[in-house]
């Protein structure tokens, strides 16, 4: 059985309005990677957001296991789904560490406060994204973006739930840090078997992570639906990118060190006179 | 704070926390124009719990047991209500420049207080009137913050600002029409802050919410942290955000209603002390609510003692918390300009 499986959705923001995406259906399996591209607009953070529970949907399932998330309690929802946000506005100048910590809020009692037992496993979580020993005292208000992203990582992973969900994980991250976020997505689903969902403007990573061996899917959502869903080198092809994208792009085997590697290089807008 | 708290530090502080309102008392109880050293204070607290006389004279037992102590209380409860209910609402709605008033719980207090002295001419029942209003004005900030359908924190202020607005207007209506000469010297006086009227019997009423508040925002003091990551996140990490924020705000409204009923509107200690707070502990509620109920009882109590004893008669409480907070709040723009928020 799937370890997320979401059938027939359908949402949108205004009843009299067409919906923002409707009858979507796909699975993820343990240790799969799900992961959403589609232009501006297409719906992805909708989407994710309705998975969430955030938004409520006309209609559909979400099935974690035997259950359905619509109808757990928040407390619940969190033991089987952690939320990597897409952009956080910071608050307070708390500790890295006590922003991880967060990621036990479900575990505690109506008035109770993390026991050492819980600073310790958001350590072990801390611990799993690279975050150096002995710097989870540093005020998170004070990180760079990359570092941010990371410690949010590590406070969903925190929740130890099966299920993973990342809104643009890397957007506003340079190269390096991209790559520290890729990493530990393929760390995670690679050798702690968590399934995850992610949406994603750089479809170059989906081919990364089809590279580094990651059970990967994508689906390629436009105007509501997804187009295809499929492994990236069989749905991240020119045809489909000039369907769903209106962009004129090339895809191509690099081969470095003997090893091949898809990658996406995008040219041109469709119909545009640059050539 | 940037560094752990060894245990031992933690130790510390937490003794520290709960000595230095002791002191404060003790100081406090013997500061006036009839003097009272301090090992008298400690016989008379003494011959107050055992009930075996103690060799104090009677004239000092009465001062201290019926007079400078029960307000000391008052002023230590007062504070500490006021700047626990501060920080809680700062971290409720992500926003270090809100204090308790925010959801007009002082506006409506004001009306309560002014309506009941142009109404009896009195003010046998201005502290229930001051209660009550004071929890209308939320519970109606709050309706008003839910109608936009969800139930976010913009909306919820912008709730507060036209609740306190509108009790605003009330109160000057009501201050246009008493008289001049007895209610509104009455009212403005109460406007202002002030402990030199309270009555031990208030102790019960306003003692209650107060204590009621303060625990219960001690014992939700690590939800405050969570909900301060919004909405959004709070909900996913597995808080029932609605029942969350809403018992945060009735326990900040129990504190802070129970205050204002019996020191009148005091400004500043609810947004002042619980900066004192951030700047000597950190911004973990787990260490800010505890330091701010022991910082804002301190506060108040000392600007309680300034106000009755540096002139002749008694200085409103606003005056001087104000006076004390104002520099203080100038200070902290200028040292957080270009900070982290």
């Amino acid at each position: 059985m799937s370890l997320l499986a979401v059938s027939d959705l359908t949402f949108g923001y205004k009843k009299d309005l067409p919906p923002v995406f409707h009858d979507i259906s796909f699975s993820i399996e343990k240790g799969q990677v799900f992961c959403v591209v589609g232009p501006n607009g297409c719906g992805k953070s909708t989407l994710i957001d309705t998975v969430l529970g955030i938004n409520k949907p006309w209609g559909g399932s979400i099935m974690v296991g035997a259950k359905d998330l619509r109808n757990l309690k928040p407390r619940q929802f969190a033991e089987h789904v952690a939320y990597v946000p897409q952009s956080h506005v910071k608050s307070f100048p708390y500790r890295v560490i006590d922003v991880v910590v967060m990621g036990r809020t479900y575990a505690q009692r109506m008035f109770s406060s993390p026991s050492e037992e819980e600073l310790d496993r958001a350590r072990d979580a801390l611990a799993q994204v690279g975050w150096a020993a002995g710097s989870e005292e540093r005020l998170y208000t004070e990180l760079s973006g990359g570092e941010l992203q990371l410690v949010l990582i590590a406070r969903a992973l925190a929740q130890a739930s099966e299920l993973l969900v990342m809104d643009e994980p890397t957007a506003h991250l340079d190269f390096r840090h991209e790559l520290n976020v890729m990493e530990v997505v393929v760390k995670l689903a690679r050798e702690k078997k968590l399934s995850i969902l992610m949406a994603t403007h750089f479809l170059n990573q989906a081919f990364y992570l089809e590279n580094a061996g990651v059970d990967i899917r994508v689906a390629l959502m436009d105007g509501g639906v997804f187009h295809r869903i499929g492994p990236p080198s069989a749905t991240l092809n020119e045809e489909n990118l000039r369907r769903v994208f209106q962009i004129v792009t090339l895809v191509e085997d690099s081969n470095v060190d003997g090893q091949v590697r898809k990658y996406i290089l995008p040219l041109k807008n469709e119909g545009s006179g640059v050539s | 704070m940037t560094h752990a708290m060894t245990t031992q530090r933690k130790i510390a502080t937490i003794i520290l926390l709960a000595v230095l309102p002791c002191l404060f008392l003790i100081a406090s109880v013997c500061i006036g124009r009839y003097s009272v050293s301090v090992s008298e204070v400690l016989l008379c607290i003494r011959q107050w719990l055992t009930g075996i006389p103690a060799g104090v004279s009677s004239e000092t037992y009465a001062v201290v047991t019926q007079i400078r102590l029960p307000r000391a209380f008052f002023g230590i409860m007062v504070g500490a209500a006021l700047s626990v209910s501060g920080a809680a609402f700062q971290g409720l709605f992500r926003n270090p420049l809100v204090s308790s008033g925010i959801l007009g719980v002082s506006s409506g207090a004001g009306f309560g207080a002014a309506l009941s002295i142009l109404l009896f001419s009195s003010v046998l029942f201005t502290p229930i009137f001051a209660f009550v209003f004071g929890v209308v004005a939320v519970v109606l900030s709050y309706i008003v913050g839910k109608l936009a359908g969800t139930n976010t924190s913009i909306t919820l202020v912008l709730g507060g600002t036209i609740i306190q607005s509108i009790f605003g207007a009330l109160l000057s209506l009501v201050k246009y029409v008493a008289d001049t000469d007895t209610q509104l010297p009455s009212i403005t006086f109460w406007m202002m802050g002030s402990l030199a009227s309270t009555r031990t019997a208030d102790l019960l009423l306003a003692g209650i919410p107060i204590l009621v508040g303060i625990l219960g925002l001690l014992l939700m003091r690590w939800r405050i942290n969570v909900l301060s990551m919004g909405d959004r996140e709070a909900r996913t990490l597995g808080l029932h955000v609605g029942a969350n924020k809403a018992a945060v705000i009735s326990f900040a409204t129990l504190a802070t209603a129970g205050a204002v009923s019996i020191s009148g509107v005091v400004g500043w200690i609810g947004l002042v002390v619980p900066h004192m707070g951030r700047m000597l502990i950190g911004n973990d509620n787990r260490w800010l609510i505890p330091t701010c109920i022991s910082l804002g009882g301190c506060f108040a109590l000392a600007v309680d003692t300034i106000c009755r004893t540096l002139v002749g008669t008694e200085i409103p409480l606003s005056v001087v918390s104000a006076l004390v907070g104002g520099p203080f709040f100038i200070y902290l723009l200028k040292k957080t300009k270009g900070g982290s928020w």
